[in-house]
């Protein structure tokens, strides 16, 4: 009886400061707030530090001219961990803090599905540079936008393009990640395998922070297949190339944006060598207005540019595009930004055309890269 | 696939069970779920690869100091956590362990960053990447061996330890009756605090054995490790060392199998599954003992 009010008492001392630490609002100044959502701490902290080179750089860029209207930017971080609980809580405080106008985020598909409805219910904009789950338009509801492809396209891509023309492979194996990211890309790209004719082995999940694969890869490689498609983000993927090497697998290892990550190459070694990736921005690959802005983030950040980075950068481009005709309201934001819907009055930026269909989803090229000698380039 | 699967499942299985018999040993002696156990693990692992970057060390001389840098955390954590504790409530040290386990997670955060890190490349002898020997189409690895005959050897060193020497004597004793050892001159305290660092030294062993050999570690990787020895300890039964060995081994292997016969996405699903029928037939556990509740409530 003690133990159970003892834990009560836990429970409701831990209900209360959840309560105060999300309404905890900062006093805005004479500045325009804009929420980034990212993990910023944990496994996937790099591709927080991917979203941050880029909006910072945009943020350098905006106000070191004089600002929107002559009002600054002002970012305030969230960090969401990439897991859904915690994106909850950030959504939570954003759409609390009425000074935020708009969200640039979440990252990872799984945090904005859990987030996106605290977003709809509060009338919060959010414009995700990196979210690729189809589905997430559906619950967005009018409120979401993003800059990047869906898995939709992204696993078909794969499928019907570089599976059969570059990999040059009929038998592919999955390995998929048991998350909403995945598991969407894992469909389209059974559903683009079944339209180009190859054949897949076989298909296995895995929970991601496992650091063993060796069950669920032994029972892949008895199906001999051809390459090995890395169905999730490169912390797991680096690891199951390793293994996948060590179990004898020498073919080809393809994944989707989830595997470009220097990370990967870092964590994997030589292991890498020969994995292929789609990503939605490639320098090498782009025009002249990503060459040029891939020099300046080298400039300014020290290190290559990378395709979350390009995308967050542009996010932020467009949010201050909007923000400078509608000025700094949530819901004329969200007009703004729905009424981005064809190519004459889309938002030209370093990676390419952006406009919005009614899902707020947009239509944009995928681009390959591989590992060859420890460095990711360009696959063609 | 069957033999390459039990390979894979005794592998896992064997350093389930060395961090499994750090549960079992404290929980004998205190009656401790040292729910920091788990850190214990992961610093093992990144005190190794510190060492090998940092000094420049071999991989065994890491490997070994590695492991008495864990045992003196073990006894730290004793002495500064738990020792305070050890005439209050059983829950009191319960939330302190859980208190320590995040403590430590994140000391180890600031120390060496959130991110993964890769085993230092080329630190682990070349020869363990070698093939030792083949049998029915499953190739061993030195590693392999490595891994089996050092779990053996640990497990059986330790097992004699505590059935054949005067310190094992005193340990169980304290295991038993701590005021009755006390009684007949032990220092119960000082056996406590020894116990920790054997269990420490276990423990860190077995994080630098995963982190070299699946070539990764985190500052949060020591939580499903320590869940699922915990689980693996409470399968063979809890107290009984014996039985933390034989609970990893099942447990590792029942993972290995079930994710390759049943389904791999309830991988975890099917061990903790295994673990739950055991307790529902056999509550004590495989090896251990039922005992009344008697003294000391929560």
């Amino acid at each position: 009886m003690k133990k159970t009010k003892n834990f009560l008492i836990f429970g409701l001392v831990l209900c209360v400061a959840v309560i105060f630490g999300a309404t905890s609002t900062v006093m805005a100044g004479d500045t325009i707030r804009i929420g980034v959502a990212s993990p910023f701490t944990g496994d996937l902290a790099s591709y927080g530090d991917n979203i941050k080179a880029g909006v910072n750089l945009k943020l350098a860029e905006i106000n070191g001219a004089g600002g929107i209207n002559g009002k600054k930017i002002e970012l305030v971080w969230g960090d969401d961990l990439c897991a859904p609980k915690d994106a909850g809580t950030v959504g939570a405080k954003f759409a609390a803090d009425k000074s935020i106008v708009a969200v640039i985020g979440h990252l990872c598909s799984s945090a904005t599905l859990a987030a996106m409805p605290i977003y709809v219910r509060a009338g919060m904009p959010v414009i995700s540079p990196t979210s690729t789950n189809p589905t997430i338009g559906d619950v967005g509801k009018g409120w979401f936008f993003r800059n990047c492809y869906t898995d939709d396209f992204q696993g078909k891509y794969l499928a019907k393009e570089v599976v059969p023309n570059l990999l040059k492979k009929k038998k592919v194996a999955i390995f998929y990640e048991n998350n909403d990211y995945a598991i969407g890309l894992k469909d389209s790209f059974m559903a683009g395998a079944k339209e180009s004719g190859i054949e897949v082995t076989g298909a296995e999940a895995y929970v991601a922070k496992t650091t063993d694969f060796t069950p669920q890869l032994t029972k892949l490689l008895t199906a001999k297949p051809e390459a090995i498609f890395l169905c999730g983000y490169h912390p797991e993927g680096a690891l199951i190339a390793g293994q996948a090497r060590k179990l004898g697998f020498n073919g080809p290892l393809f994944g989707a944006d989830g595997i470009d990550n220097v990370d990967y190459i870092k964590i994997g070694g030589e292991a890498t060598e020969n994995t292929y990736c789609t990503v939605p921005f490639l320098a090498e690959a782009s025009g002249p207005a990503g060459q040029a802005f891939a020099k300046n983030f080298k400039a300014a950040t020290g290190r290559d540019v990378d395709w979350m980075s390009a995308n967050a950068y542009d996010c932020l481009g467009i949010l201050a595009d909007v923000i400078a005709k509608t000025g700094a309201d949530r819901k004329k934001i969200r007009d703004g930004l729905a009424a981005i819907n064809s190519e004459a009055n889309g938002y030209k930026g370093v990676t390419g055309m952006t406009y919005f269909n009614s899902k707020g989803d947009c239509a944009k090229p995928a681009f390959v890269k591989m590992v060859k000698d420890g460095k990711f380039v360009s696959a063609r | 696939m069957f033999l390459q699967q039990l390979v894979n499942g005794l592998i896992i299985g064997g350093i389930y069970a060395m961090i499994a018999v750090g549960y079992t040993m404290i929980y004998g002696v205190i009656q401790l779920i040292n729910f920091a156990h788990g850190e214990i693990y992961m610093l093992g692992a990144f005190f190794a690869v510190t060492f090998i970057s940092f000094l420049g060390l071999p991989f065994f001389a890491a490997f070994l100091l590695s492991m008495i840098c864990c045992a003196i955390c073990g006894m730290f954590l004793d002495v500064l956590a738990y020792r305070p504790l050890r005439e209050s409530p059983r829950l009191a040290a319960l939330i302190t362990a859980i208190g320590m386990s995040i403590f430590l997670q994140n000391l180890a955060m600031i120390i060496w960053g959130s991110r993964q890190k890769p085993f230092p490349h080329g630190s682990v002898p070349a020869y363990f990447g070698q093939i030792a020997v083949t049998f029915g189409g499953v190739n061993l690895s030195w590693f392999h061996i490595f891994i089996f005959s050092f779990t053996l050897v640990m497990m059986l060193g330790l097992h004699l330890t505590i059935k054949k020497t005067r310190w094992g004597k005193a340990m169980r004793a304290v295991a038993q009756n701590q005021t009755m050892a006390a009684l007949v001159g032990i220092n119960v305290n000082r056996v406590i605090t020894y116990t920790f660092a054997l269990a420490g030294a276990l423990g860190g062993a077995a994080g630098i054995l995963v982190g070299a050999y699946y070539n990764s570690l985190y500052p949060t990787m020591g939580y499903v490790a320590g869940v699922k020895a915990f689980a693996a300890a409470v399968l063979g039964g809890i107290g009984s060392v014996p039985g933390a060995m034989v609970g990893g081994v099942i447990l590792g292997v029942a993972e290995a199998l079930g994710a390759g016969y049943l389904s791999s996405l309830y991988r975890d699903g099917i061990s903790y599954a295994v673990m739950i029928i055991v307790i529902i037939l056999i509550p004590a556990g495989l090896f251990g003992k039922l005992i009344k509740e008697t003294k000391k409530s929560m």
